[in-house]
């Protein structure tokens, strides 16, 4: 067929873009110079390929506008009020305008670090370290109550930043940051070791899954200083290119990256994105909310555009809050508002990004319920948000609760809401500790009398030495013991706990912990050591019944030391349990999609 | 497969060419214990721990077609090009005629779908949604191209070579395969891309550390590929390349990883890119001329110099320039920006190319500094 050529290819294009059949504006048949009977078919024939060869003809170097070509397919985020407050302004980074970078007075940094989002945390945190290595300030009255803070601070989101600051304080608190990194950097090295024999081929086993949940939250608790070999090896897992790692623990292994920043990981996040779907997908997500880096919030939303999965489109509305791309929070409300909403814990959990005091009453009547996890989420949701309109619930709610775990979050929350005020410049809320403190234990019976409290400590201390001789079962034999003369003496029961749990007997271990926890909870929980250990045997004891298939004895052994205060126990411990109990309770719910 | 005696894995690849099995294990040999255990193992005849994926995997190339069902997949690809351009490009993305010529593609298309049929799908798709004319021109000659070479009696190599491209080798033919011996290959980027489904092919882009050489290893979801991240380095003990669009397919069959790729292999990645954006632009014209609907081409180019004022551009020793495509994988282009805000200087970028319809244009994947570093976009 001839083309005419005397027609415009423009005209051919138009015929192309608005049909052939009833063109009104050009007769392709005419253009192309072919009969009027000639069939649409061979019609179209020659259109396409008179305008693909004049197309590439064209195809050069000429200059060009590249912003003006083909807009992106995703829509912009949707424009909100911003929140005219001090913290509603305060940029984490930047020299100019109202920025952490800026603050030097070290009361206001401390405000921040309670009561700011995890951006503004994590930049506090940074600006305090500035000012602490002058060392000329460490006599300052007000440099050593920060440090004071900082060293009691457990803020399991800041874990990396937190460690990092530690390190370098003077004392204590300092040393034992320095010991932990030494041992961060042994096991780290370990690692890189089965990881190159892994890909040289001698062998099969994934160096991440023979180590316990606590050990590897720790390893990633420090992913940015980790070798490019380590980070790859983690991106192949991520990517599922690695050949042998199964997808659940394919999932676990990104849940414990939640607070990692580091942009290595980044690109193989972003493809999970792409490609996978269900829980992989939510988590890639949550990962992805902490990362100050461009690529995230592109491919967030590209994928919340095209998601319809409920778990992932409220994961994904939420890893967008926490890049200040609101576009999810009308779908998260109205998830919260319904009569019984489905995945509350996951759309309380993304109202810590996208709430504001409006959403205040949506998340206070979930601390009410009957999920101690979920009215334990509701309580940090309200830290985030930090209304002061919570206050009057919170404290209804601390005395009304049995929950230990849901006290401590009451508390944490209360503490936030009164620094955000102190810094939107509202009068700072006076709370009443002596009502909200703890109440004393009610006594079950009469005083010990003086030969029992004697022989009690007899026995306790007989127990000491058979232990220092390395005697066990005599030394339980005496705690026992002593345990039984006195009924509200929890020592000899913390003996136990922690002889069993120092020897790795976990399940021997946890009935000790568990009558010591009955009789003297509060000293479990205000002792950093004594919490450590038992949440490290409860959290083992998981992971071996687990691994014999007993999923519903993990999922209790996990959810009973979640209810306890462990505010004192170490960060990677705290954020391990979390996320077992998170992936046993979606075991438990069959909602784990296949990412097949 | 991979299989362990005494202590020791190698991977072992069975294959079968012309009638003939072929077997070889990843320390090259055809005889040795990891091959007849493999053989054993295939047979039935040992019992070992299987640890492959559940299911039923889909083949890396399927059936084509007889000469009947092929003039019958003609006819669905002469249906679907006319069910567009009757309608016209602006209209096509919610006419029920489109969507029943597509679907009548895929029926009479062999099963499970190759995968050059699927990526055109794929592709044309995207472009209908997005009512790019001349994308929807491109894709469409080829489909009439290939109308053409699956009608032909007697195919010429070239309508031979084009249907293998788009649908496998015919069966009981000789793939003409290039076969590649010890190379060093380094993966500077991968993509998932959609073909009868959204992110159903993922492609990985190697190049070849020595000749510059860019193939591209494609993986249909749930099937297997060579291992590791992105990026590494492949000491490649055998490979096969097939003829087809650019970049052309490899299947790697021996390979070591390494997944911590060494700063020199980055600096000879440098050496090997492409200096000259007028031979870029004409490599571009040349593949779309050749292949209009399955080319993707990727391409290495090391810029004489660069330009950050507002938009980046790239300029080769003669003055050409070359811009980045910002429509696609905007955070990848987000990314480069904000390192070029922090003063990083690329020595070499890889890219998919594309073009505005008169410039050529690169989408990035990764990039390269002169100090032998490397950041995947």
């Amino acid at each position: 067929m001839a083309h005419n050529s005397d027609t415009d290819v423009d005209t051919l294009e138009l015929c192309l873009r608005e049909g052939i059949a009833g063109n009104e504006y050009a007769d392709p048949r005419e253009a192309l110079g072919c009969d009027t009977d000639t069939d649409d078919a061979e019609v179209a024939r020659a259109l396409v390929r008179i305008v693909a060869a004049h197309d590439l003809g064209e195809i050069g170097m000429r200059s060009v506008r590249p912003e003006a070509v083909r807009h992106p397919s995703v829509r912009p985020p949707t424009e909100v009020t911003a929140d005219p407050s001090f913290l509603g302004r305060l940029s984490a980074t930047g020299d100019e305008g109202l920025s952490v970078e800026r603050i030097d007075d070290v009361p206001t940094l401390l405000a921040v670090l309670r009561a700011g989002s995890r951006r503004q945390r994590r930049a506090a945190l940074a600006r305090l370290r500035e000012r602490l290595v002058d060392r000329r300030l460490l006599q300052s009255d007000e440099v050593r109550k920060a440090i004071q803070i900082i060293s009691k601070l457990r803020d399991v989101e800041l874990g990396y930043e937190l460690a990092q600051l530690r390190a370098e304080l003077p004392g204590a608190s300092g040393r034992t940051a320095r010991q932990e990194h030494e041992q961060w950097k042994r096991l780290a090295q370990r690692t890189e070791f089965e990881i190159r024999a892994f890909w040289d081929g001698q062998s099969s086993v994934d160096a991440f899954r023979g180590l316990p949940g606590d050990q590897r939250a720790l390893l990633l608790m420090r992913v940015s200083e980790l070798s490019n070999l380590v980070v790859q090896h983690i991106t192949a897992i991520i990517e599922g290119s690695d050949g042998s790692v199964p997808l659940e623990s394919r999932i676990g292994l990104i849940t414990s990256l939640r607070y990692a920043r580091d942009p290595r990981l980044v690109p193989a996040l972003v493809a999970v994105l792409e490609a996978e779907r269900g829980e992989l997908v939510a988590s890639a997500a949550r990962v992805l909310g902490g990362m100050d880096d461009a690529r995230a919030q592109p491919a967030l939303a590209e994928r919340f555009e095209r998601s319809f999965v409920a778990e992932e489109r409220i994961a994904l509305a939420g890893a967008l809050g926490m890049h200040g791309d609101l576009r999810g929070l009308s779908e998260v409300r109205s998830s919260l508002d319904e009569d019984h909403p489905k995945l509350p814990l996951q759309a309380l959990e993304a109202m810590e990004s996208l709430g504001s005091p409006d959403s205040t009453d949506l998340v206070t009547k979930f601390l009410d319920h009957a999920d101690a996890s979920i009215a334990i989420q509701a309580a940090r949701t309200c830290a985030r948000i930090g209304d002061g309109r919570a206050l009057d619930e919170l404290t209804d709610r601390y005395n009304a609760t049995a929950v230990p775990a849901l006290q401590a979050a009451i508390e944490d929350a209360l503490s936030a809401i009164a620094a955000r005020m102190e810094l939107r410049g509202e009068e700072a809320a006076t709370i009443d500790w002596s009502e909200v403190g703890n109440k004393p234990v009610a006594r079950k019976g009469p005083r010990d009398s003086l030969p029992a409290i004697a022989l009690g400590w007899r026995d306790y201390f007989m127990g000491r030495l058979w232990l220092l001789l390395g005697r066990v079962t005599w030394a339980v034999a005496r705690f026992e013991s002593a345990a039984a003369r006195r009924d509200d003496w929890g020592a000899p029961l913390i003996g136990i706990g922690m002889t069993f749990a120092r020897r790795e007997q976990y399940a021997l271990a946890l009935p000790a912990f568990r009558r010591a926890i009955e009789v003297d909870r509060l000293r479990i929980e205000r002792n950093p050591i004594l919490v450590r250990a038992m949440a490290k045997a409860f959290l083992h004891r998981a992971e071996q019944v687990e691994r014999e298939g007993r999923d519903d004895v993990a999922r209790g052994l996990v959810g009973e030391v979640l209810t306890l205060d462990l505010r004192r126990a170490p960060g990677t411990v705290r954020f391990e349990l979390k996320r077992k109990h998170d992936v046993l309770r979606r075991e438990e719910q069959g909602s784990v999609d296949s990412a097949a | 497969m991979d299989v362990e005696v005494e202590g020791r894995v190698e991977m072992v690849t069975l294959s079968l060419r012309d009638g003939e099995l072929q077997c070889v294990s990843s320390d090259a040999r055809n005889d040795g214990p990891h091959v007849l255990a493999a053989l054993q193992f295939v047979a039935g005849m040992e019992t070992r721990e299987d640890s492959s994926p559940p299911g039923s995997l889909p083949s890396i190339s399927a059936q084509p077609p007889e000469q009947s069902s092929a003039s019958e997949l003609a006819d669905a690809l002469d249906d679907l090009l006319t069910a567009i351009t009757r309608i016209g490009v602006d209209k096509a993305q919610h006419a029920p005629s489109v969507d029943a010529a597509l679907e009548r593609l895929i029926g009479v298309a062999p099963k499970p779908t190759p995968s050059g049929l699927g990526r055109f799908i794929g592709r044309l798709q995207q472009a209908v949604r997005s009512a790019e004319l001349r994308r929807v021109a491109r894709l469409l000659k080829g489909a009439s191209e290939l109308a053409d070479a699956l009608r032909a009696a007697t195919p010429t190599p070239e309508a031979a070579l084009r249907v293998g491209a788009w649908l496998g080798a015919r069966p009981g033919s000789r793939p003409d395969v290039e076969l590649l011996y010890d190379r060093t290959m380094i993966e500077v980027g991968r993509e998932w891309l959609s073909g009868t489904e959204r992110a159903s092919l993922e492609r990985r882009y190697l190049i070849d550390a020595q000749s510059g050489g860019i193939y591209r290893e494609d993986r249909v979801r749930n099937a297997n590929a060579s291992l590791g991240p992105c990026p590494r380095e492949l000491q490649v003990g055998l490979a096969e390349v097939e003829p087809g669009p650019n970049p052309r397919r490899i299947r790697v069959l021996q390979y070591e990883v390494e997944p911590d790729v060494p700063a020199e292999s980055w600096d000879s990645l440098h050496q090997v890119a492409s200096q000259s954006f007028v031979q870029v632009t004409e490599q571009y014209r040349c593949a779309l001329r050749t292949s209009p609907a399955l080319c993707e081409p990727f391409a290495l180019i090391a810029p004489f110099r660069i330009e950050r004022d507002g938009v980046f551009k790239a300029f080769d020793a003669e003055g050409h320039q070359l811009v980045l495509d910002r429509s696609e994988r905007r955070g990848a282009v987000l990314a480069f920006y904000d390192l070029l805000a922090q003063g990083i200087e690329p020595s070499w970028l890889a890219g998919r190319l594309t073009d505005t319809g008169t410039t050529v244009c690169l989408t990035p994947f990764a990039m390269g500094t002169f100090d032998g570093k490397y950041t995947r976009l």
